[in-house]
C-alpha cells in the first residue's frame, strides 16, 4: 500500500482539529455547553491535550515545508496541510493565530486577565471562522466522497 | 488510498461529523438562552474543571518553582526565537531568487 506523508499529515491534522473543534466549541459558554454534555474537565482536558498534538503537527508542518524549500522541492502535495497559496496559506495563517492566541491564554491566565479576555475574543472568532471553511473546504473537494469509478466499468459500458 | 473501502467511510464520518459540529454551533449561537439550569451547570462544570482537570494544574504555578522558570525561560526566548525563524525564511527566500536569477 501505498502511503503518502502529506496523506496522513492531512487526516491527523483533521482528527485533531474535530477534537479541538468539539471540545473547544463546548467551552465557549453555557448556551454550548450541551455540546459536551457540561463536562468542561474532560473538555478542558481533551483540548489541552489535543492543543499539544496539533502544535507538534504544525511543527512538523513547517519544518517539511522548510525543508523542501531548501531542497528546491516543487512538487505540489495535494494533500499537505500548509503551503504558499489557496486554502493552505489561510490553514497556514489560521492556525498561527490559533496556536498563539492559544498560548496566551493559557499562559496569561495566571497574571494578565486583560491578555486573555483579548486573546479569547480573537481565538474564538477565529475558530468561527475555521469552521466555516472546513465546511467550504469540504464542499470543494467533494469528489474524494464520491465512488470512484473503476476504468474496466466504463470501458465495458461504451 | 482514496479507492480503500475503509478510507471512504473515514472520510465520509469526518465530513460528517464537521457537517454536525457546524449545526450545533449555529444552534448554540442562535437559539435563546442560556437558562437558568444551564448557567448553573456552566458554572459547576468550571468550577469542577477547576479541581479536577489541567486548568486545576495550571492554577498550581505559583507553588512550583521549577515550572515557573521554565515558563520564564520560554517566554524569554519565545520572540529572539521568532525574529530568527522569519529572519531564517527571508534567507531561505532570498537565496533561491538569487540562485533563480544565475
Amino acid at each position: 500500500m501505498n502511503v503518502r506523508f502529506d496523506f496522513i499529515m492531512h487526516w491527523l491534522w483533521a482528527i485533531v482539529w474535530a477534537l479541538l473543534a468539539l471540545s473547544g466549541f463546548g467551552m465557549v459558554g453555557a448556551k454550548h455547553g450541551w455540546l459536551v454534555n457540561f463536562n468542561y474537565a474532560t473538555a478542558d482536558f481533551v483540548h489541552r491535550l489535543s492543543a499539544a498534538v496539533f502544535v507538534v503537527l504544525t511543527f512538523v508542518s513547517i519544518a517539511y515545508e522548510v525543508f523542501r524549500n531548501i531542497k528546491k522541492d516543487t512538487k505540489n502535495l495535494a494533500w499537505f496541510v500548509i503551503g504558499r497559496s489557496g486554502y493552505q496559506l489561510f490553514t497556514f495563517i489560521t492556525t498561527l493565530i490559533l496556536i498563539i492566541t492559544g498560548a496566551l491564554i493559557w499562559i496569561c491566565s495566571e497574571f494578565n486577565m486583560s491578555a486573555v479576555g483579548f486573546a479569547l475574543l480573537i481565538h474564538e472568532y477565529i475558530s468561527y471562522i475555521a469552521l466555516a471553511s472546513v465546511i467550504w473546504h469540504i464542499y470543494k473537494k467533494c469528489h474524494a466522497l464520491l465512488s470512484l469509478k473503476k476504468p474496466e466499468a466504463k470501458l465495458q459500458k461504451g | 488510498m482514496l479507492q480503500k473501502t475503509w478510507v471512504k467511510i473515514f472520510i465520509w464520518f469526518m465530513a460528517i461529523f464537521f457537517f454536525f459540529l457546524a449545526s450545533g454551533v449555529v444552534i448554540s449561537v442562535l437559539r435563546p438562552g442560556p437558562s437558568e439550569n444551564e448557567a448553573m451547570s456552566f458554572m459547576m462544570g468550571m468550577m469542577s474543571a477547576m479541581d479536577s482537570s489541567m486548568m486545576g494544574v495550571a492554577m498550581n504555578i505559583e507553588h512550583d518553582n521549577a515550572l515557573q522558570a521554565v515558563i520564564a525561560l520560554s517566554a524569554s526566548i519565545a520572540l529572539p526565537v521568532m525574529v530568527l525563524s522569519v529572519a531564517a525564511g527571508i534567507g531561505i527566500r532570498l537565496w533561491q531568487r538569487r540562485d533563480r536569477n544565475v
